[in-house]
């Protein structure tokens, strides 16, 4: 009789212990990281109808969706979003926000009204305008053509920004975890590198070699 | 009896008006054409650089001959720093320095890098041999195989009536651009930075054999949006918050 109890409390407490185990299994994230993803090759765009003035509204209709190479889309976004005549590292900054946003929602595509796109060419997400490339920004890409500025554990996360304000560092800002536009300038102007301005505004990420 | 004023006190008064009148410095070619020479032509184009005529032999200068289109090469090439000897050249420092609004500093004549690519609208092909005017200079460029003009000067223009409220980021210029067989296409506010080489696209669209009425496209550049929010800031109240510091 002991002995049937006996037996009949180990496989319980095994069945249990069987039980815990199976769910204390930690689940399966398909994390999305510059390991498991290649970057880009095409975005999709869509093209928002223009206002009667004539400028991209980021309330109008789609018109259509635009595949664009990925390295022309952040090539023709950079000097929309930043200007051009910002200093170099400044750019840099710019280059990579405008990059991994743009990588971010390449893995996070929408639909709207039928249309299925990653970005659209208003500041809906990132200000775009087709062929409107300019030197100083294509240089600034190129730099940081095979950089990614991940988390730590390689995972794609949207770099947000905003416009800011002129000639301040913007702390505002970097408690938001946001990049402000303005302050990729301010900290250029005092000899910061894009490395220490990207650090500055987002914290807890690193900077990562694409393989 | 005593006068009043009396004779002497008369004689006093005359004589000190007409020490203050001789006092007073003559410029007998003071006029307003004098003074534009006097001026330097701050941010002045050299269509219109024409209207200021340097002093030749004691006078003024036929100032009444228009500026020939298409002849940017007569008038002065932006950037082309003063002579000394010329009428410019030959004020005095204090003359040249800037007068009102020009003390901004906001029109002194800049330059930059840029060039211009014309492309098919339809194909995205470059074309070549397309004749790109720069409105603002007349100067007249043609493009090579690859669609591009070659580099060339051009002044950086703000629009001065923004001034006194948030300066403007950036210049803008206008350019057209001709071929045979295409639409001619005016390509307005483009954007023009101090320091850098720019470059912008203007695209053609060809005439088909359905179109009646054969006018220029219009393509208008947007002010960068940085500059709007700035413009947009300025004049918000503490009760109107929009996007900004205060909810970054």
């Amino acid at each position: 009789m002991k002995r049937s109890r006996l037996r009949s409390a180990v496989l319980t407490l095994s069945f249990v212990v069987t039980l815990l185990g199976v769910l204390s299994v930690p689940k399966v994230q398909a994390a999305q990281t510059i390991w498991n993803t290649s970057e880009p090759s095409v975005i999709r765009v869509a093209i928002r109808e223009n206002n009667p003035s004539g400028e991209p509204d980021p309330r109008g209709r789609i018109v259509y969706v635009q595949s664009v190479p990925f390295i022309q889309y952040c090539e023709d976004v950079l000097p929309n979003e930043w200007m051009p005549s910002w200093r170099p590292e400044a750019l840099k900054a710019g280059a990579m926000a405008v990059k991994m946003f743009a990588w971010y929602h390449h893995l996070h595509p929408v639909t709207v009204d039928g249309f299925t796109f990653d970005v659209d060419n208003t500041t809906n997400f990132q200000t775009f305008q087709y062929m409107s490339d300019q030197p100083t920004t294509d240089a600034a890409f190129n730099a940081i053509r095979n950089i990614a500025f991940a988390m730590p554990n390689g995972e794609i996360i949207e770099l947000n920004y905003r416009a800011g304000i002129e000639n301040d560092p913007n702390w505002q800002y970097r408690n938001a975890q946001k990049m402000a536009q303005w302050g990729t300038q301010y900290w250029a102007e005092r000899g910061q590198t894009y490395t220490q301005i990207l650090q500055f505004y987002y914290q807890g990420r690193s900077l990562l070699r694409i393989q | 009896m005593n006068r009043f004023p009396s004779l002497r006190s008369v004689l006093y008064c005359c004589a000190a008006a007409t020490a203050i009148a001789l006092a007073i410095p003559v410029n007998p070619a003071s006029s307003i054409h004098q003074r534009a020479v006097d001026r330097p032509s701050y941010g002045a184009v050299p269509a219109m650089s024409s209207a200021v005529q340097p002093v030749v032999n004691g006078g003024l200068a036929n100032n009444s001959t228009p500026a020939t289109p298409g002849q940017p090469g007569a008038a002065q090439q932006p950037g082309t720093p003063q002579q000394p000897g010329t009428a410019n050249g030959t004020q005095n420092a204090t003359a040249n320095e800037p007068i009102g609004p020009e003390s901004w500093g906001y029109t002194n004549r800049k330059t930059s890098k840029l060039r211009i690519r014309v492309i098919d609208g339809r194909t995205h092909a470059p074309l070549p041999g397309a004749e790109v005017v720069l409105i603002e200079t007349e100067q007249r460029f043609t493009t090579d195989s690859n669609g591009y003009t070659p580099w060339f000067d051009a002044p950086i223009f703000r629009n001065p009536k923004y001034r006194p409220m948030v300066a403007e980021l950036h210049g803008q210029l206008g350019v057209i651009a001709y071929k045979n067989g295409y639409r001619d296409s005016i390509h307005l506010g483009i954007r023009m930075h101090e320091n850098i080489r720019q470059q912008a696209t203007v695209w053609m669209y060809k005439i088909g054999p359905g179109d009646r009425r054969i006018e220029p496209v219009l393509y208008q550049e947007p002010y960068h949006h940085l500059w709007l929010i700035q413009l947009a800031d300025k004049f918000r109240q503490r009760s109107q918050i929009g996007e900004g510091p205060e909810r970054p």
